[in-house]
């Protein structure tokens, strides 16, 4: 059992807000994560539940009951920071099971627990080791099994991953996606890798500049951004500008069919993600336009159009194209994902503003 | 070449560090030992049957009185250089600079200055020739030592460690005990011995702030070396030596292999 409740949760650092009006919900059994660029707040957000700073407004709830004036070692709420953090004085079984014996457990109990979570966490055999014998991928699941042993209500992630290398952390992915399906156990995972959230969770909440923009499914991040500044997080980087208009979104590039009638004659931002857009050397399609640039990048080749004044990026397994080539490109209607209100920040060029 | 030098090292530090001892111990050990000869001319164990035996009482009470004092300083030293390290390498604070410049102040003063300086307010307190007044003494020497060594391992100390140990279960008692003490046992271990060896050592201040009271080791050797005695002398001195040769033995086979981060 373990349900997280954050509601308008602002946390300040002196004079400088860090975190502001932050609500999120993390249901019993549910793995959510937490997205963002670096500084915008996501580990502050893991100490104030783990009540390693204090927040200054606003509620954290674990099951039902509000944490504020418990300190973090009587929270049901467990870290696992950045960096492993491993005891260099002790050994892996020590270190794992050093918050069994800070509650004063029995020894059989905790000896029994330890050799139970070492094999969820495929540590057999390792429990005599030093620390600085192991590698990189085990110390991180070392740091791991001593914070799951503990069964807290909500485990904390910080990051566990992104001091490893990519193969390993591929194969600790799995791991923690397979021990928290296990497990079940409520986890708030906090990482800066849009692959790994999109890949790892159940529901995303993406974090910029302190504010939680968007929360939902990885699809619904992906393919139904809330504005764009989130379309830009993902990858997203064509934006087109048009007007709504009797059920129709018009543009010079495409016309969509919508049922938004808010905004109705204002000029609205519409977006379309790079791996839709066709292309062909042939002049198949309505809009033309010239290639500045190709980027070859493996299993698909990113290609920079110029077309009408706006310049769109294109992904597309073909690689038979060159600068200065003339192509006609196609934008699917049912690809263009319009922005419902109006941003202010305008955006005319989005390579730029990236 | 690599081989060469560090038979050059060791012939240096052999020279340099035993030869002293061996001429000691030569004088320990002589009865007649007079300028131009080589050798001492008699040989006997006349200094050292003085020492265990008519002495004995005196010595073995000064090697009491000098493991007292210095044990109850680096205790001290130690317990208000642990937090005082901590606050200078985990924070930053107006006037550290200052602080650092009080620090080395007693280092710097030449220590008869600071001793009879102290003296006349030791004398007002009730302090002086009283066991608490040579410890203080002691202090003001100690001290800058044990800061400096804890606020080194301090700057490379990560609070981290303790805030995972909180959010496992421990109290604030616990993380003190079971993550920062183990965590900064290295420095700890150098700062103690420090502490220890520079109080040990201590003839001055002891003299004046002690008045002939507290009768250290080293008050006791230099009124041997007065008396002209110098087979005497040689034996109090291997002595008052042997204690602190062996602590440092020790925390260097204790030490060994192993890294003091911070250590400045």
């Amino acid at each position: 059992m373990g349900e997280l409740q954050l509601k308008n949760l602002t946390i300040r650092y002196g004079s400088a807000t860090v975190v502001r009006d932050f609500n999120l919900a993390v249901l019993d059994g549910e793995m959510v994560s937490l997205l963002g660029p670096s500084g915008t707040g996501k580990t502050t957000v893991l100490k104030a539940v783990a009540g390693l700073i204090q927040h200054h407004e606003g509620e954290i709830t674990i099951d039902g009951q509000p944490v504020k004036d418990l300190p973090p070692e009587k929270r049901k709420a467990v870290m696992v920071f950045q960096k492993s953090l491993l005891f260099p004085f002790m050994n892996v079984e020590q270190n794992i099971g050093f918050g069994l014996r800070m509650q004063g457990r029995r020894e059989r109990e905790i000896r029994r627990e330890i050799d139970q979570i070492m094999q969820l966490t495929e540590l057999t055999g390792l429990g005599s080791r030093k620390v600085h014998e192991l590698s990189g991928g085990q110390q991180q699941r070392v740091s791991l099994a001593r914070a799951l042993v503990l069964k807290p209500a909500v485990l904390l992630l910080d990051e566990p991953l992104s001091n490893l290398d990519a193969n390993l952390r591929q194969q600790m992915r799995e791991l923690i996606q397979d021990i928290q399906a296990e497990t079940r156990i409520t986890t708030l995972f906090v990482t800066h890798d849009q692959a790994e959230a999109l890949m790892i969770s159940h529901r995303v909440g993406l974090l910029l500049e302190g504010r939680l923009r968007q929360v939902g499914r990885p699809r619904e991040l992906f393919y139904r951004p809330a504005d764009p500044d989130v379309a830009r997080f993902f990858g997203g980087c064509n934006f087109i500008r048009g007007r709504i208009k009797d059920g129709n979104f018009y543009s010079e590039f495409a016309t969509v069919p919508t049922a938004l009638t808010n905004g109705n004659g204002h000029l609205l931002t519409a977006t379309i993600r790079p791996e839709d857009i066709r292309i062909t050397p042939e002049s198949k399609y309505e809009l033309q336009g010239r290639i500045q640039k190709t980027n070859f990048e493996g299993s698909a080749t990113r290609i920079w159009v110029q077309c009408k004044g706006n310049r769109f990026v294109i992904l597309t397994p073909d690689a038979d194209f060159s600068p200065g080539q003339t192509v006609s490109l196609h934008l699917p209607p049912e690809k263009i994902r319009i922005f419902p209100a109006e941003e202010k920040s305008v955006i005319n060029d989005p390579i730029e503003s990236l | 070449m690599i081989r060469i030098n560090r038979n050059l090292a060791a012939a240096v530090l052999v020279t340099l560090v035993l030869l002293p001892f061996g001429v000691l111990i030569m004088w320990s050990f002589s009865t007649r030992w007079f300028y131009p000869q080589l050798w001492p001319a008699q040989w006997g164990l006349r200094a050292w049957q003085y020492i265990f035996g008519a002495a004995g009482t005196q010595i073995v009470s000064g090697l009491i009185q000098s493991i007292l004092v210095a044990l109850v300083t680096a205790a001290i030293s130690l317990v208000m250089g642990v937090p005082a390290g901590r606050a200078l390498g985990l924070y930053d604070f107006r006037g550290k600079d200052l602080i650092s410049v009080l620090l080395m102040l007693p280092v710097i003063v030449p220590p008869l200055c600071v001793a009879m300086g102290l003296q006349l307010w030791f004398i007002k307190l009730g302090l002086s020739e009283t066991f608490s007044g040579v410890v203080l003494v002691h202090l003001t020497f100690c001290l800058p030592y044990s800061v400096f060594v804890m606020w080194g391992v301090f700057s490379n100390y990560n609070p981290d460690y303790e805030n995972q140990a909180r959010s496992l279960g421990a109290n604030s008692w616990q993380v003190i005990a079971r993550v920062m003490l183990p965590l900064i046992l290295p420095g700890i271990t150098v700062a103690g011995l420090f502490s220890f060896l520079l109080s040990w050592s201590q003839y001055l201040s002891t003299l004046i702030i002690g008045g002939g009271k507290i009768t250290t080791l080293p008050i006791l050797l230099f009124a041997l070396m007065g008396s002209g005695d110098r087979p005497v002398a040689a034996a109090v001195s291997i002595v008052f030596v042997t204690p602190a040769f062996l602590a440092l033995l020790f925390s260097a086979r204790y030490l060994g292999g192993q890294s003091i981060p911070g250590v400045r």
